[in-house]
């Protein structure tokens, strides 16, 4: 879902800040990962075939660690954490009280506070803080979503209007429509700068929320349907602490996605698909290349929403279909029986990392930019600071974000790794398993590397 | 993972399976990997024959992982090579 444009946004709060603008070719730059790319003596392809090159070599260093036992060990090294239940109830409701509260004045601010992006409440609790900021929480801390989850809140308290049993062969498609429809919203409309269209968002998601928790209750709900907690649900698999029925445990960053085995349906594959494509889409839409193109075929008199409805469909298309060919080619190159269906269920947690990665590289720095306002709006909602003031990011800071695109597929090749070894047979079928898989990552590496390469620019028409 | 799944299988028409788990059933295109799977996965109830299978297709699988692996680090060698050529060729003509 979301997905403010976040150097557009970093650019309007250094404006409205009045931030000197003698410095503005310094500032422009500021959270934009074009500026890792300004180097004149590495060219953008290069560093982009160097990206892919990393993580092809990687695949080929994993391929020296084939015993079975050292992978799981590797993989399960954690501890488990203390954590008396008087002190959790008590935690739970607290957390779940001021979220509620805080979704309260997210909608009051929204209607009522300053209206200028940077200095609302709402704008900046959502997008900077809750988007950026917490959902980076979520992977490189723990998933408290749930317990924080504002809407499951409400909805367990209300009353049950049915007792719908949820369709089973909707799966988890409803999820996946939801969430690419989320993320077109964003990118079409200016929900990420007014305040009052996005209440208006926000109430629109509560209504339909609230009516499908208490038709088909909230567990089945916020589990099978409701994308959000289903981004949180998977991003949390890649955080360090994980919270399961045992209690509170500690493992290494990523290991917990290939922990259970349980049985996944086909969207939720799709769903994973979903969720790298959704990042994709929002860094592609912002190149000169996609301008071109949009201006090409609206200018033969194609809607440009159309345009963007339909780019945003035909990506997840190939995006799942390069998946989907990966897991047919890798029962070929495994020479295994194990159907084509099931590989593409396993593999998929793999895929988490790559979207962590990608996600870190488009907020860390958005979210930085962003906190002092952050901080200064959440102590004054109704009457903030006239002179906002936004951190300045150093040169550097670009570079550390292309090396969190290329660190989240190494973390990937590494899971599929050892996936492959919980699956197929002996030391050499595991390996051979990989080699779509390691393509079809070179291939998401390159595109993402390729898109943060490209000079932002404003995308068009909407 | 807590414990190995029985992946789903499907045999292409027309193909016989080389071999079959005789505990899950689960179909292979080689014997090697039957044995292996046997060995891996059901260590605990399967047979002293079952056990030697398994046990010289794994020394099997040892030897051909270091041919493997002798290419792979010839493969690793090229692709670092041909980095450090393409890298010089661009910084050298700027």
């Amino acid at each position: 879902m979301r997905l403010p444009r976040p150097r557009r946004s970093a650019a309007v709060v250094a404006a409205a800040a009045g931030l000197v603008w003698a410095v503005q070719p310094a500032l422009a730059h500021v959270g934009s990962l074009g500026t890792a790319v300004q180097n004149p003596q590495v060219p953008s392809w290069l560093m982009v075939l160097t990206g892919g090159g990393i993580v092809g070599v990687s695949f080929l260093f994993t391929s020296f660690v084939t015993d079975h036992e050292i992978i799981r060990r590797i993989n399960r090294r954690g501890l488990a954490l203390p954590a008396p239940a008087t002190v959790r109830t008590a935690a739970r409701w607290t957390v779940r009280l001021v979220a509620v509260a805080v979704l309260a004045l997210i909608v009051v601010t929204g209607l009522v506070g300053p209206q200028s992006a940077t200095a609302n409440f709402a704008i900046l609790v959502v997008w900077a803080g809750w988007w950026a900021g917490y959902t980076i929480s979520v992977y490189a801390v723990g998933n408290t979503w749930p317990a924080l989850n504002p809407w499951r809140t409400v909805a367990e308290l209300l009353p049950r209007i049915d007792d719908a049993t949820y369709p089973e062969r909707f799966g988890s498609w409803p999820s996946v429509v939801g969430l690419l429809g989320l993320v077109w919203l964003e990118v079409v409309s200016p929900v990420a700068e007014n305040a009052r269209l996005l209440v208006g968002f926000v109430l629109l998601y509560t209504v339909v929320t609230l009516t499908g928790a208490s038709v088909y209750g909230a567990g089945t709900w916020f589990e099978r349907v409701d994308p959000i907690a289903r981004v949180f649900r998977w991003y949390g698999r890649a955080a360090p602490v994980q919270f399961g029925r045992e209690g509170v445990s500690l493992t290494l960053p990523g290991t917990a996605l290939v922990e259970g085995t349980e049985p996944r349906g086909e969207g939720e594959a799709a769903f994973v698909v979903a969720l790298l494509w959704a990042t994709t889409y929002d860094g592609l839409v912002s190149t000169p290349a996609w301008t071109t193109l949009a201006d090409a075929v609206v200018g033969t008199g194609v809607p440009a929403l159309l345009v963007y409805l339909v780019a945003m469909a035909v990506g997840f298309v190939v995006f799942l279909w390069v998946y989907r060919r990966a897991a047919a080619w890798s029962r070929r190159t495994a020479d295994s029986y194990v159907s084509a269906s099931f590989v593409r269920r396993w593999f998929v947690p793999a895929l988490i990392p790559i979207a962590v990665g990608y996600h870190v590289a488009h907020f860390l720095g958005y979210f930085l930019t962003l906190s002092p306002a952050l901080a200064a709006v959440a102590a004054a909602p109704f009457a903030p600071p006239a002179n906002l003031q936004a951190l300045v990011l150093p040169d550097w800071f670009g570079t550390l974000q292309l090396a969190f695109v290329v660190l989240g597929h190494l973390l990937a090749v590494w899971l599929s790794h050892a996936l492959a070894f919980e699956v197929f047979p002996g030391r050499l079928q595991p390996i051979r398993s990989q080699y779509p898989f390691v393509f079809a990552m070179v291939f998401y590496t390159m595109i993402s590397l390729w898109i943060v390469s490209q000079p932002f620019t404003e995308p068009p028409y909407v | 993972m807590t414990e190995t799944p029985t992946p789903e299988t499907t045999v292409p028409d027309g193909e016989t399976p080389r071999a079959r788990c005789p505990y899950c059933d689960r179909p292979f295109g080689r014997e090697a990997l039957c044995d292996l799977h046997v060995g891996e996965i059901h260590a605990d109830v399967c047979t002293d024959a079952e056990r030697e299978a398994y046990a010289e297709a794994d020394e099997q699988e040892v030897d051909d992982l270091f041919f493997y692996h002798m290419k792979v680090v010839v493969v690793i060698g090229v692709s670092y090579a041909l980095f450090v050529l393409v890298y010089m060729a661009v910084l050298g003509a700027t």
